[in-house]
């Protein structure tokens, strides 16, 4: 055999267990989950056709209809805030100078905070009697809140824990900014273009690439980060305020043996998720000049 | 009349006022929860915001090894970041470095393929993971918290090693496939060694994916003597949701190793050319 051909050959060798791994772990389970959404399965007897039961069920179901109105409300709560936070802190921080590793270090730390730790620092954070939020508006003479036992703080108060995990989304936009050549700088300043007049037509046109990229990437995160923040601060209370589609994906399988409907509720979500990137794409895709990625 | 000189001052002390603030506001949360994990358990809700309390209860620390079998939990955890991290930058180094070497159309659907598996919602594959776990008879074992490894955890690294290999120079492979070197050869003795940054980013990352992993043992762990810290916080949180001393301290037991990883491998993701390295081109 040619050299040419055996290189090549044994490079498909070290692709296999990547793909061989995408196969089992991500394919086969993606259509076992779309097949089985047609049944009833509790995990123990053979899964019963049920046609289109699941869906009818579920979209008379008033919790499923609770939890994609919540799920809904947090990512319109959280990616459109998080995508210009995270875009400000990487215009501010993406030039070279003393300390800046120090500075992006700390808005990096909250990203590789544990799930669990994270959801239990903010638990206590809230606490109407212990937490330092309360202490803090306290002391500013506003009235103590009892965010996570209110229905009407409950979410808003998982939206604002959610917001300072950005830290992919900082490291990808500060990448994009600093692809951006000084010269396109230079010679505008020149031509007397204002700050505003260069972040409009140059940091924001070039940086859109990958601004799309951070948000369709938020807007997955968003949809499914609420699992364990939502089980460990709130168990999806107070009165369903807090229950998003993943948690109740999860006590309609794991805690009711409803594999079925859980399926079914799976694929939902799935096809909700890749709608909302195909509007999204739709609506920001065409911006800015795409020749940089 | 202020001088050029001064603005600039001005500037940057502008600067570095705001990005301090904002380090505080990130921050400032982590050294909150180490003053309140030093609490005296039981003691009357504080009045107003208590740094470092007086005296420090560093009792707590070992009052929470005792309650649970934390230890254990920890080395489970451990063991678990061991097994994954190797694994895991071995078989997406691979596979990075093999679509990085393949024909243009191969490689372009490998990209994509990639790109599409990293957009799947994880929580679309718990179920249908589950039961293939279930069918494989892995249920209550580690392996079943080891096996998204298998896919190199996550297409992300897969991609960072991809982005890494295609910054070397070309010449430099060139040159091994004359010198009849097979694939596995150069991946090992030329590439893998000028690609630091990324290995290390990765084993960072692969480390911090495991350690904090909390569905996947939640999901296929049964027995307690396989439990990891994260499935432990829970335990912890579950047994008095009133002991806020205890429970900080639990989480400062899980902050700890990943915070100190990060601040210990933070230069592979932001030495200013090696960004790129890291997080794409």
């Amino acid at each position: 055999m040619k050299y040419h051909t055996r290189y090549n050959l044994s490079l498909y060798v070290l692709l296999a267990p990547f793909l061989s791994g995408i196969v089992i772990l991500v394919l086969i389970p993606a259509a076992l989950s779309l097949a089985l959404a047609f049944t009833s399965y509790d995990g123990l007897s053979a899964p019963g056709w049920r046609g289109l039961q699941n869906f009818r069920q579920i979209i008379d179901d008033d919790l499923f209809r609770r939890a994609v109105a919540n799920s809904l409300v947090f990512l319109a709560l959280t990616v459109p805030l998080r995508t210009v936070v995270t875009l400000g802190l990487a215009l501010l921080l993406h030039r070279s100078r003393r300390g800046i590793g120090l500075y992006r270090a700390a808005v990096y730390i909250p990203t590789v905070i544990p799930g669990v730790a994270y959801a239990l620092i903010w638990l206590w954070i809230l606490n109407p009697i212990y937490g330092p939020l309360n202490l803090l508006l306290n002391a500013t003479g506003l009235p103590a809140i009892a965010w996570l036992v209110n229905p009407h703080t409950a979410l808003p108060a998982i939206a604002l824990t959610a917001l300072f995990q950005l830290g992919e989304g900082f490291v990808v936009l500060l990448a994009g900014l600093q692809h951006i050549p000084d010269e396109y700088y230079d010679s505008a300043e020149l031509d007397g273009a204002g700050q505003l007049a260069l972040f409009r037509h140059i940091t924001l046109p070039l940086v859109m690439p990958w601004l799309l990229l951070v948000i369709m990437r938020d807007l997955i995160a968003s949809a499914q980060n609420t699992f364990t923040p939502a089980l460990i601060m709130t168990s999806g209370g107070p009165y369903y305020a807090t229950l998003f589609l993943p948690l109740f994906i999860y006590q309609t399988a794991f805690d009711r043996f409803r594999f079925g409907e859980g399926a079914a509720l799976t694929t939902f979500l799935f096809l909700g998720v890749a709608a909302l990137i195909a509007v999204t794409y739709r609506l920001l895709g065409g911006w800015g000049y795409d020749d940089s990625v | 009349m202020m001088t050029r000189s001064d603005r600039a001052m001005r500037q940057s002390l502008g600067f570095h006022l705001v990005a301090a603030s904002i380090t505080l506001l990130f921050a400032a949360p982590l050294v909150w929860v180490l003053a309140a994990s030093l609490r005296q358990p039981g003691a009357p809700p504080p009045a107003r915001i208590a740094w470092l309390p007086d005296p420090p209860a560093w009792s707590n620390y070992a009052h929470i090894f005792e309650l649970l079998p934390l230890g254990r939990y920890m080395a489970n955890s451990l063991l678990l970041a061991a097994g994954a991290v190797p694994l895991t930058i071995l078989i997406a180094s691979w596979a990075g470095f093999a679509m990085a070497q393949l024909p243009a159309r191969a490689r372009y659907a490998l990209l994509t393929l990639a790109v599409v598996v990293r957009m799947i919602p994880i929580t679309a594959l718990w179920l249908p993971r589950f039961l293939v776990i279930k069918e494989l008879h892995l249920i209550d074992t580690f392996a079943a918290l080891l096996v998204p490894a298998w896919m190199g955890s996550s297409p992300l690294f897969v991609l960072v090693f991809y982005w890494s290999f295609r910054r070397m120079p070309a010449a430099l492979i060139e040159s091994a496939r004359l010198d009849g070197l097979g694939a596995l050869a150069i991946w090992a003795r030329v590439a893998m060694p000028l690609a630091r940054p990324a290995t290390v980013a990765v084993g960072v990352l692969t480390f911090v994916q495991y350690w904090s992993d909390f569905i996947n043992p939640l999901l296929y762990l049964k027995s307690e003597t396989r439990y990891t810290l994260s499935v432990g916080l829970r335990v912890l949180q579950q047994m008095d949701l009133t002991s806020w001393p205890l429970l900080m301290a639990g989480v400062v037991v899980m902050l700890i190793p990943v915070i100190l990883l990060f601040v210990l491998a933070q230069r592979a993701f932001w030495i200013e050319d090696q960004i790129g390295g890291v997080h794409g081109n």
